[in-house]
């Protein structure tokens, strides 16, 4: 199955924040919604200091924690991507908690956030952000094309940048965003592990499907329990009223009999048996 | 009556006196008042439809039906029927409240012979269990793991709804853990409860608010005997009364 990627070279971008612009315009997002946020990173000590931009964006995580705790399959995996689908979508926020790079937000109750594109590229087009970026930082084709173009890169870069480097072949379970870094991910704030927690795979994976399982089996249990205890009980309730009505006409007999006298213990008259206990 | 009696009876004796005679089928004890039965009524309903509506984010076969979140806003407005239950209970009927809290809690030795035997009550046999009194040992455990697994998911579930933004997402997996964890509980002791309610025909006191006699003398001698014993002793004084008024005349 072929997969998809983008490439963004974090060795390039300028923070011109024209992939901001297109992404707003060609995905006709409300004014205050964007999928793609530029920061200016600044690192070291004056007068030492090193600058790049976060292009903070939807990584694609192969891995996805969103899919992962969406109950409702609102989210999912595609060619590599990570796609959306706002009609099932339940606005739990689950996905907006569990996100290791806190990419998904609701907007008016549903989720939000990148879906590559996905009707511009299948119409044959490319990504609005791609499209626009003017100094060739984003990338965006076949997966396996992507990756080796982005070795490419990382070599050409090594001279300036020595601990230039690829992020997202592996992370998560492969990225849908190769990135080239500069530098080490945690200088330019992306985390080394960005998986679901422990915790989530716990909770999605094992509580949840553990308690459905476990419900259904005590329904089968019961369920065919329940004929046989039934007729178990009926059985026993009826040997027990035989007693009881042998019992009371043995007593009828005494009493009426010769001799017979009450034995003076209290019994549930009709107008007693309402009672309050 | 004598305590003695309650820990060695082995089987229920049935009543004696001139009015025994005529009692076949046609008498039926108060087991549950009003008002119980209506706080009885409102968790059955709150607790069905956060069930219902608490489902589709477990099990994705019903995920659609979470769809736009109207399944939440039910979620939520069934949960604070489920919370208002034991402030109702005690409101209506706080003497009830009361006594099923401390007999939940509180079992004799009887109870516990009970216990080790419950697995014959399951399949339905009720008439040589240890003598139980208005709650065998089964649902006073009942009751208690409803008690306590209801504090937990009230706990969790108001993490869920007002500080869910703030959990993290270890937070909120551990927080939804404990929460689907506790409705896994309540949900078995209520297939539990369904089942026992349909062996041992129960349902017809929690809608009438009677229980046949025969039935309870069956499954919950102790208790019908202490209501014969409280009846005796109400005979007596008023005899007592009579006599000692005759006397003053």
């Amino acid at each position: 199955m072929t997969t998809y990627a983008f490439l963004l070279d974090l060795a390039r971008c300028i923070g011109c924040q024209a992939c901001v612009a297109a992404c707003n315009v060609g995905n006709e997002l409300p004014p205050d919604v964007h999928y793609i946020e530029i920061k200016e990173q600044t690192r070291g000590v004056f007068p030492d200091l090193r600058g790049s931009f976060q292009n903070h964006r939807c990584y694609h995580c192969g891995d996805a924690a969103c899919v992962t705790v969406c109950p409702t399959g609102a989210l999912y995996k595609q060619d590599g991507l990570t796609l959306v689908n706002p009609e099932i979508c339940s606005g739990c926020g689950y996905c907006v908690e569990a996100c290791p790079f806190h990419v998904p937000k609701l907007v008016d109750g549903r989720v939000s956030k990148c879906v590559a594109c996905a009707d511009v590229v299948k119409a044959g087009g490319t990504p609005w952000c791609v499209k626009t970026c003017p100094n060739h930082a984003l990338r965006y084709g076949e997966r396996e094309a992507i990756l080796v173009e982005a070795r490419q890169r990382v070599e050409a870069i090594k001279h300036r940048f020595p601990k230039a480097q690829l992020y997202g072949e592996r992370e998560s379970g492969g990225l849908g965003v190769i990135l080239v870094l500069p530098e080490d991910p945690e200088a330019l704030e992306l985390p080394v592990d960005p998986r679901p927690t422990a915790m989530v795979n716990l909770w999605q994976k094992v509580v949840q499907p553990a308690s459905i399982g476990l419900t259904g089996l005590s329904l089968a249990v019961t369920g065919v329990a329940a004929v046989i205890a039934r007729r178990n009980h009926m059985k026993e309730l009826e040997e027990f009223h035989r007693r009881f009505q042998a019992r009371l006409a043995e007593e009828e007999a005494q009493l009426t009999g010769p001799g017979g006298a009450s034995q003076g213990q209290a019994t549930l008259p009709d107008e007693q048996s309402e009672k309050e206990v | 009556m004598a305590t003695q009696d309650l820990v060695t009876r082995e089987t229920p004796e049935t009543p004696e006196g001139p009015e025994a005679a005529s009692l076949p089928l046609h008498h039926r004890i108060l087991r549950y008042r009003p008002g119980q039965r209506m706080v009885h009524w409102l968790l059955a309903t709150s607790f069905l439809l956060l069930l219902l509506t608490g489902l589709p984010l477990l099990w994705q076969p019903l995920g659609f039906l979470a769809a736009g979140g109207y399944t939440r806003l039910i979620h939520r407005i069934a949960a604070v029927g489920f919370m208002l239950v034991p402030v109702l209970y005690l409101l209506v009927d706080w003497r009830g409240a009361r006594d099923l809290l401390v007999e939940s809690f509180s079992y004799s030795r009887d109870d516990w012979e009970w216990l080790k035997h419950a697995y014959r009550y399951f399949m339905g046999h009720a008439a040589e269990m240890p003598p139980q009194g208005r709650l065998n040992a089964g649902q006073k455990l009942h009751h208690a793991g409803v008690v306590l697994t209801s504090f937990t998911i009230v706990a969790t579930g108001l993490l869920l709804w007002l500080a869910k933004d703030r959990l993290g997402a270890n937070g909120l997996a551990i927080t939804a853990m404990v929460h689907d964890i506790s409705m896994l509980i309540l949900t078995i002791l209520l297939i539990g409860h369904l089942y026992f309610t349909y062996v041992y025909q129960a349902l017809p006191a929690m809608l009438t608010g009677y229980i046949d006699e025969e039935e309870a003398y069956l499954e919950y001698p102790k208790w019908v005997e202490e209501i014969l014993a409280s009846m005796a002793e109400e005979k007596r004084a008023k005899r007592e009364e009579r006599a000692r008024q005759g006397g003053d005349d």
